[in-house]
């Protein structure tokens, strides 16, 4: 199992690097000066070049790209413009949020993605496949942040049942973060809930169908029994896919930030975006990449346990 | 071009994918006309009307700046329509013509660019929005290009297999020595196979595209917010929706109708490029029944591929037909019946006291179409009987039926099946499970789709164990070591924990054989079980289950379309043509003197031992598939004896053989 980790860390690692290179360059894309674009058209020279020099871009870019290197390799991301305080310390205070909520937004997709795609998947083509499927449909395509309007809408305002406004981190008091979550995460959650129902849905229907599942049934083994066997095969594919579904998860959970205010990554990146404010954009990227190489690493690793033929050996 | 017309076809068959179309096409309309067909301009504040709920003068009320929604929720589908294709186009002009390079060069630049491709999947999709508004700026430009360069890394992807897969077929090479240039050769044909997929992902993409330019608006970085878009209009209702809950309604909605739209639609392409509408059952059953039409009875020698031969230039080529099985795959040569039973005398298919006993058998699909009519068969305590047959004779929908495992759509239409008297059909699915495997255990053909490839065998072995007898899990797994032990496998216990995949086919086939074993049958039926096997580890497997025969008091219904494991291993032997019992005997019997002009072809199109003819002999056409069988005799059209009385009506089976000549015919080698 520890070779397994390796060799997957051995692939996260350039991966990650990768995307801090790409990052670095996302600077040189600007048309024109950065500088000029930050400050607006109508600054005089004098902050323009002192800006400049802050950036660091009247120096040699090879030299730029090692400081980044080795200031990114030791935690140092550079510093907010519009804030002055270090990049990393504004990250790190808002990955919390970001954190709760895209783990609240995974739980409720993988259980109710699963839950439902094996209630439609063992009896395909019946009434309640049928349901499913439509819902799943609709699901898909129903904006998350839209629906976690709607649900603010009904469950907060209406009927009062949840806080308006929810994020309290886990450390001051674990139920009412647990109680904030609620709704964020099935907003979250649904788009991803509907991709991995369809998915178990399907392998679970085809893994009713192997020849395994003859031989058991064969067997005299009960129902109950065998479909645990086609759900344990179901779930390989399914992890396989669940990767690209979580990459999606946390790219929708920055707009979902907004709409529920919760302090996080997401809501930093806006404003920064907005304020033009590149050193912190960049750090914001580097780190929700880094994320979603991980929850990838934890997944493949994941897989690997399911999965006895992809093991090194 | 037939193609697309067949596609349209199956897309008029399909009213969901219809319906989704229409909407779009409406869709589009409203937001060419939108100035016209919107009752008041999309910017036209009125003061005294501020956040309105719906009325006859506000259909769907007004926003904070007394705007009428419903007009500018015409005027937002112009913005959503425009972005989503301007920014799906993006996406393909860069992905498409990436895609095409990788997979055609490939080499190192394919490696190059997968590696680049696997890096843009760190970085989510919305985030990759961000950056580029926040390098380039907001404006209708830039919003496309940020949306298109989230998709442009699966249109490459995908375009890249495509072409990765058409690449190594027949036709681009033939085309490449005819003279033609790489590009053209990749724009004249692997472009036209890329068509469907690249149809089905724009159609969804598009989808996505509005879901994200909404965000993206919803967010204040889509286009200036004087323009309508929904997104926009669901920001501002972010705001004011305390006081005016109906105002995220109508845009949300316009979202959700069309991506579902644009989703179904994909939805629909898909379904209709995998082959219409999807009937599941039936259509299973259909194509499982007319496969064996295309499995010539041949032993001719695979002189020329068929397929290379007849490659159309311009479609993908069907999918090659299954596997033929010759008639006599295996040994070179037959060799002489090893297990000569002359003690037991060959006819009467039916009598008393038989362990299990099929009579007047037939198995039907829904639609009443026959695939196996009127099947006797007694298999006597001990014995090993083989049911021979051709694929597309019915032998394995036989001995599925005897065990209750019909695939979907295809049932027991009449007759009778007991085990040790007692009556099988019409037993529910749970007095069945009592009879599976505790009376009657079967072996399939691929040992290693027949077991769990995610479960140990151990696991597997004590399920099916414990499903029988009570016992303790450590008692279950002794039992499970000493079965392996008993079939032959090596170091049983440490197997036990062993994955499928880690067996050789030879030893996954024992273990099958000794999970059949766990709960003691008193009949085995081995379903073509050595057939995915090399003769030699056949020939073991066939030694271990006659040894099992005879030290377990085991009768076994061996099913195979192979005339050496009859000879090697059978007592007696049932011949099944296109769903009939064409005859009975004893093996060696069989073997010396067939009396259908079946059997008799079926031996003369093995290669004997003697290797006198230098071409090997065949029946001429193919076995009738079901509901196309004759009124008389199925075999008659292929039959070198055959007189006009044969095709008057159906023949009986008289003395255990179905011929009306079967008297005066003097038959054998």
């Amino acid at each position: 199992m520890s070779r397994l980790i390796a060799y997957r860390l051995a692939l996260a690692l350039p991966q990650l690097a990768a995307v801090s290179l790409v990052v670095f360059l996302l600077t040189y894309l600007i048309p024109g000066s950065p500088a000029a674009a930050i400050l607006g058209e109508r600054a005089d020279p004098e902050s323009i070049a002192r800006l400049e020099a802050q950036l660091g871009l009247d120096r040699n870019p090879l030299v730029r790209l090692g400081e980044w290197f080795s200031g990114a390799a030791a935690g140092d991301l550079g510093t907010s413009i519009s804030s002055a305080l270090p990049v990393t310390d504004l990250l790190l205070t808002r990955l919390p949020a970001t954190l709760s909520l895209a783990f609240g937004g995974m739980v409720v997709a993988t259980a109710a993605g699963i839950g439902l795609g094996v209630l439609a998947g063992v009896r395909p083509g019946g009434p309640r496949d049928r349901i499913i499927t439509a819902g799943t449909s609709v699901g898909l395509s129903v904006p998350e942040f839209w629906f976690g309007l709607i649900l603010t809408l009904l469950f907060a305002v209406e009927l009062r049942w949840v806080p308006v406004v929810g994020y309290v981190p886990l450390t001051t008091d674990p139920a009412a973060w647990a109680r904030g979550l609620i709704l964020p995460s099935i907003a979250l959650g649904i788009g991803a809930a509907a991709l991995i129902a369809r998915q178990t849905r399907g392998a679970m229907a085809e893994a009713l169908t192997s020849r395994y599942v003859d031989t058991l049934t064969a067997a005299g083994v009960p129902r109950r029994k065998i479909i645990g066997y086609a759900f344990k095969n179901a779930m390989v594919p399914v992890l396989a896919t669940m990767g690209i579904t979580f990459r999606i998860l946390f790219a929708t959970s920055l707009v979902v930030e907004v709409v529920f205010a919760f302090p996080g990554v997401g809501n930093l990146l806006l404003t920064s975006v907005i304020g033009k404010d590149f050193p912190v954009v960049q750090g914001g990227v580097l780190i929700v990449a880094a994320l979603v190489i991980a929850v990838n690493l934890l997944i493949d690793v994941g897989y690997g346990l399911l999965n006895p033929r992809v093991r090194p050996q | 071009m037939t193609t697309s017309r067949r596609l349209l076809s199956r897309l008029r068959g399909q009213p969901v994918t219809l319906a989704a179309l229409a909407f779009l096409a409406l869709l589009a309309v409203v937001a060419v006309a939108a100035p016209l067909l919107a009752p008041y301009e999309q910017d036209r504040t009125d003061f005294d009307a501020l956040l309105q709920g719906p009325s006859g003068e506000h259909w769907l009320g007004t926003d904070d700046l007394g705007r009428d929604t419903f007009s500018r929720i015409l005027h937002g589908a112009r913005v959503a329509l425009l972005v989503a294709v301007g920014s799906v186009t993006v996406s393909m002009l860069i992905g498409v013509p990436l895609g095409l390079l990788l997979g055609y060069r490939g080499g190192w630049s394919d490696r190059i660019g997968s590696r680049f491709l696997d890096i843009a999947d760190a970085l989510p999709g919305m985030l990759l929005g961000f950056a580029v508004i926040a390098i380039l700026g907001r404006g209708l430009g830039n919003l496309m290009l940020a949306i298109g360069l989230i998709f442009c890394g699966s249109f490459a992807r995908m375009t890249r297999a495509v072409t990765l897969a058409e690449r190594e077929k027949l036709y681009v090479d033939a085309a490449r020595v005819g003279g033609l240039r790489t590009s053209a050769i990749l724009f004249r044909q692997v472009l036209p196979n890329l068509a469907g997929p690249l149809a089905v992902q724009a159609a969804i993409f598009l989808g996505s595209a509005i879901m994200v330019e909404s965000a993206l608006s919803f967010l204040g970085l889509g286009l200036d917010t004087s323009q309508a878009s929904w997104g926009g209009m669901l920001g501002a209702a972010s705001e004011d929706q305390a006081t005016q809950p109906f105002l995220p309604f109508p845009p949300g909605v316009a979202i959700v109708l069309t991506v579902l739209a644009f989703n179904l639609v994909g939805d629909g392409i898909s379904a209709a490029f995998a082959g219409g509408a999807v009937r599941p059952a039936r259509g299973r059953a259909r194509r499982r029944r007319t496969r064996p039409a295309v499995a010539p009875l041949t032993t001719a020698p695979p002189t020329t591929a068929p397929q290379a031969a007849a490659f159309p230039a311009g479609p993908p080529p069907p999918a090659p037909p299954a596997a033929a099985f010759p008639a006599a795959s295996l040994p070179a040569a037959i060799p002489s019946p090893a297990i000569p039973s002359p003690a037991i005398p060959s006819p009467a298919i039916l009598e008393p006291g038989g362990v299990l006993e099929l009579r007047d058998v037939t198995v039907a699909l829904d639609s009443g179409v026959p695939l196996v009519r009127d099947v006797s068969i007694s298999l006597r305590r001990g014995e090993v009987l083989g049911l021979l047959g051709e694929s597309g004779s019915g032998k394995s929908m036989t001995a599925r039926a005897a065990l209750g495992l019909l695939p979907p759509g295809i049932s027991l239409a009449a007759g009778s099946i007991r085990f040790e008297g007692r009556e099988l059909a019409g037993l529910s699915e749970k007095e069945l499970r009592g009879i599976r495997g505790n009376g009657i255990a079967v072996v399939f053909q691929d040992p290693l789709a027949a077991l769990s490839p995610v479960h140990t065998v151990g696991k597997q072995m004590c399920d099916v164990i414990r499903t029988h007898f009570r016992v303790s899990a450590a008692q279950a797994r002794t039992k499970a070591a000493s079965l392996l032990e008993r079939v032959g496998v090596e170091d049983p216990e440490r197997r036990l924990g062993d994955h499928p995949h880690q067996f050789s086919g030879g030893m996954a086939q024992r273990v099958a054989i000794a999970m059949a074993l766990a709960t003691e049958p008193r009949v085995l039926i081995a379903d073509e079980a050595t057939s995915a096997l090399d003769v030699t580890t056949q020939s073991q497997v066939l030694d271990l289950l006659l040894d099992l025969r005879d030290s377990l008091d085991m009768t076994i219904l061996i099913i195979t379309h192979d005339l050496g494991v009859v000879a090697e291993s059978c007592d007696r032997v049932v011949v099944m043509y296109a769903g009939e019992v064409v005859e009975v005997a004893g093996t060696s019997v069989l073997f010396d003197r067939p009396r259908h002009p079946y059997t008799a072809a079926l031996l003369a199109a093995n290669p004997s031992a003697d290797g006198k003819a230098d071409r090997l002999p065949t029946i001429p056409g193919r076995v009738p598939p079901a509901g196309e069988w004759p009124s008389g005799c199925h075999f008659a059209n292929r039959c070198s004896f055959a007189v006009p009385q044969c095709s008057t009506g159906a023949v009986p089976l008289d003395e255990d053989v179905r011929c009306v000549r079967a008297t005066e015919l003097v038959l054998g080698r």
